[in-house]
């Protein structure tokens, strides 16, 4: 075969596409990330890039704009009944994709399927009750008293109770089920901006504009298709051949040469998520810890808190960001996240660089020659993580700390947590589940009982009695004076005694075509409602 | 002749029955698979009920039969990352494989056999000895590495051809085709193309070799002799001869292509099994891994046998040996 002829036969074949292609092409939206789109069941995973696409379907009751900040979605309105129970207003006039008439129903049947589903329990898992007081009236019951749960219910998409039935879709799929896959894996029938038009499992989702969408949206895309590509430098020469408008996890190394390019320019905003170090907070005999010599030491260094402001204080954290992360992550000092409720920019210092303190802190808690710890180190799904737990071992060096880093694939170190926790010093991303800080107090920073679900993520066990207090307060406190109050105090005392080391957040970051305006949603959602071309 | 084929089928299931078993083994070593499906958000009691749903804590010999009485009857269970049958998940990126690793297949020997050829017949010429060189270059690249140069210069420099994916698909039943579109063939070209260089390679090496063995033998002195054009003597009779090993080493190379396509679907995002395996590593998608490793298995084993048979039909020494053997045997 002559390669020659071939090549420059398609050399023709392609520029006579690209024309015709140029032509169709004015408002899609071509957009890409490593992951592939698992299902299009809106209840059957929390996983996060299938839950990004989902979401421009399938409409929540109460929806969040490009900032998180909450916006009515399905519901008109909403207010707090006292104790238990929430009202929501209901949108007239609201079709879903196949033609069916939204109502209450819907919203009904919808929370109940979702609280069927493991994954999403922190946010329906406390409904008692959905209760249909007319067709566009619901009352909701929780089993507490519950601040959040409008906030909550915008992780609830809601579902067309009839369509559902009638094609056998109205149980959220699961793995032991027998038989062949569930109606609602590969169709979708939202109320959403956008329909699903065709999708092809793991190579391509195009989604077309809803013609008859209740709301309104700023965005003029007509057609987005999402296409996953898994290997960083396709995705990079992709975005740079035109075959891509816009990649959503731009790899940190291809930033300048995206950066570069004709046409092309790279947007960032930090995530909703702190990089940090978690150390034993309350075992007596902290686990993988050594004296100089290599002795198992029989006791917890880790959960002084002098040695923990050691280590704090040890960790040059601009030099991570700096290097590490070559600028593309912003340093980090408190427990709550820039762009969730309860944030307080003057509460996020981090601890200042100072290894002659730290020194002094570590003698003074016994410990002046220092001692072995093993790091355990997911080794992928956070930026540079494994480079990060490197570039910690030599920081504690000089305090005298030697450090083992331990570097595990991601399901080897969830496993250690899951069925444990079986660590008393690792690195891992932090984040409220709900974008709002108190459910970092509930989920990362409260004792650990994991029955009730409290501290459920708190996989150092940390424990502080007057922090316990305050989370358990401002779970049922409505009053926005007495929550700041809780909030500023939780986050002082979480700084105070070292409940972790927040070391940074990593930001996100898209490379996209410079003719099209879009803005990061905190979440790492491309929101396609706000996206416009020109 | 035919308790060869016996013994050889009773050999190759055997061969399955093991990689089988390994396959199973994945399922306890893999890390917690409940771990995994339900992430870090699960009670002790939630992450009961799903070890109970997917009978994980049946005794180990029960769920291994069960497995394997599935499997034969081709059913892989449910896969864990998109709640859709595996089988089924399977069946959607077989042909894309099997697309690439045969296309693969074709430019390997469109290219290595001219330059295994030309390189035998002029073997003191320094354009010869160039390729020869080059060729060892060509082994040794990794796939992963051919495949980014060739996108950086086909796709991003040039704008010619695709970076990622199959293009546009034709249905023909299950089987979707890229076969019959333009841009479907423009997307098959550089995957199939960093996949072929290195085999392209091992056939050139091996045709020059057997070429350069053949053409010492008397039928070609004779056949000089005679009177023959060069390009008969060459093409007729000397490349003939020396197809044999090259038929083999094809069946065996197709087998690896299949399998080892994995890198290749990385670059390009080719939506096969190589991908789909890795796809599913990330997600400690067991059921998925499990069944691609017994598939490959039974695609090497086929394989092999179709081999082995070949090659008793083509050499007949073989033949006979085996016959006198089993004669022996037998009385």
């Amino acid at each position: 075969m002559n390669i020659k002829q071939l090549i420059a036969g398609t050399a023709v074949g392609c520029v006579l596409g690209l024309a015709v292609a140029g032509a169709a092409q004015a408002q899609t939206l071509r957009y890409a990330a490593a992951a592939p789109v698992l299902t299009m069941d809106p209840h059957a995973t929390n996983d996060f890039v299938s839950q990004m696409v989902i979401s421009q379907i399938y409409d929540p009751l109460v929806a969040v704009n490009a900032d998180l900040e909450l916006v009515s979605g399905l519901a008109e309105s909403w207010e707090h009944l006292g104790g238990l129970k929430w009202r929501f207003t209901l949108r007239q006039g609201v079709k879903f994709h196949g033609g069916q008439d939204f109502s209450a129903e819907d919203v009904a049947f919808s929370i109940e399927r979702a609280k069927t589903s493991r994954f999403f329990t922190a946010f329906v898992g406390k409904i008692s009750s959905v209760d249909i007081i007319d067709s566009h009236t619901v009352e909701i019951t929780t089993d507490d008293p519950d601040p959040l749960l409008p906030r909550k219910m915008s992780n609830a998409f809601i579902m067309s109770k009839s369509w559902a039935e009638e094609n056998g879709a109205d149980e959220v799929p699961d793995l032991g089920a027998e038989g062949s896959e569930v109606f609602s894996v590969r169709n979708a029938n939202g109320t959403g901006l956008y329909m699903l038009q065709e999708r092809e499992p793991s190579v391509r989702t195009v989604l077309a504009r809803n013609p008859n969408y209740w709301g309104e949206a700023t965005g003029n895309v007509q057609e987005a298709i999402y296409t996953p590509i898994g290997s960083g430098p396709t995705r990079v020469a992709a975005l740079l051949s035109g075959e891509i408008d816009l990649v959503a996890d731009l790899p940190l190394q291809d930033i300048p040469r995206v950066d570069g390019a004709d046409g092309l320019m790279v947007q960032q905003r930090p995530q909703l998520i702190n990089i940090q170090l978690e150390l034993d907070g309350s075992r007596d005999v902290a686990l993988d810890v050594w004296d100089k010599d290599g002795n198992v030491l029989t006791v917890n260094p880790l959960k002084d808190v002098r040695v923990r402001k050691a280590f704090a204080q040890a960790i040059n954290v601009d030099l991570i960001v700096d290097r590490v992360m070559r600028g593309n992550a912003a340093v980090a000092g408190s427990a709550a996240v820039p762009g969730t409720g309860g944030y307080y920019a003057d509460l996020d210092d981090h601890w200042a660089y100072d290894v002659e303190a730290a020194k002094g802190l570590l003698a003074e808690a016994g410990y002046p020659d220092g001692f072995q710890v093993q790091l355990n180190c997911p080794l992928e799904r956070y930026v540079n993580a494994e480079d990060i737990c490197k570039a910690v071992a030599p920081m504690l060096a000089q305090i005298g700390v030697d450090v083992r880093v331990k570097g595990m694939v991601w399901p080897e170190f969830a496993k250690l947590l899951v069925n444990g926790p079986d660590s008393s010093f690792h690195l891992i991303g932090a984040g409220p589940n709900g974008q709002d800080t108190q459910d970092t107090f509930v989920d990362t920073m409260m004792t650990r009982v994991p029955d009730i679900k409290q501290g459920f993520f708190n996989w150092a066990l940390w424990s502080n009695d007057e922090f316990d207090e305050i989370a358990t307060e401002i779970q049922q406190t409505f009053d926005e004076a007495r929550r700041e109050e809780l909030y500023r105090r939780g986050l002082t005392l979480g700084r105070e005694n070292v409940h972790a080391i927040y070391l940074h957040r990593q930001v996100i970051t898209w490379g996209l075509r410079d003719n099209i305006t879009a803005t990061i949603r905190p979440d790492a959602t491309v929101p396609l409602e706000t996206v416009v071309i020109q | 002749m035919t308790a060869f084929i016996t013994r050889r089928t009773l050999q190759a299931s055997g061969v399955l029955v093991v990689v089988s078993f390994i396959g199973f083994l994945l399922f306890t070593f893999t890390g917690d698979p409940v771990a995994s499906i339900l992430g870090l958000d699960a009670t002790p009691a939630d992450r009961d009920a799903l070890r109970g749903r997917l009978g994980l804590d049946d005794p180990f010999i029960l769920r291994y039969l069960t497995y394997a009485l599935n499997a034969a009857q081709g059913e892989f269970g449910i896969s864990y990352a998109t709640a859709r049958p595996v089988e089924e998940v399977i069946v959607e990126r077989l042909p894309a494989t099997i697309e690439l690793a045969a296309v693969a297949v074709l430019f390997s020997l469109a290219i290595g056999i001219p330059l295994g050829v030309y390189t035998a017949l002029n073997r003191d010429r320094w354009l010869a000895r160039f390729v020869m060189t080059v060729s060892i270059v060509g082994v040794s690249l990794p796939t992963f590495v051919v495949g980014i140069l060739l996108i950086f210069l086909f796709a991003v420099g040039l704008g010619w051809l695709p970076s990622f994916g199959r293009g546009e698909v034709v249905k023909l039943g299950w089987w979707s085709t890229g076969l019959l579109t333009v841009s479907g063939l423009k997307a098959l070209i550089m995957p199939a193309l960093s996949l072929a260089i290195a085999q392209s390679a091992l056939v050139a090496r091996l045709v020059r070799a057997e070429m350069i063995e053949v053409l010492r033998a008397d039928f070609i002195k004779f056949a000089r002799a005679r009177g023959l054009r060069n390009r008969a003597v060459h093409f007729h009779h000397a490349l003939r001869n020396t197809m044999i090993p090259i038929v083999t080493v094809t069946g065996i190379q197709l087998g690896f292509l299949f399998a080892f396509s994995i890198v290749a679907e990385a670059v390009f995002q080719w939506p096969g099994m190589g991908l789909l395996f890795l796809q599913s590593l990330g997600k400690t998608d067991v059921p998925v891994m499990s069944a691609f490793l017994i598939l490959v298995a039974f695609f090497f084993v086929i394989i092999n046998l179709a081999v082995d048979l070949l090659y008793m039909v083509i050499d007949p020494r073989l033949r006979i040996r085996h016959e006198i053997a089993e004669g022996v045997a037998g009385s």
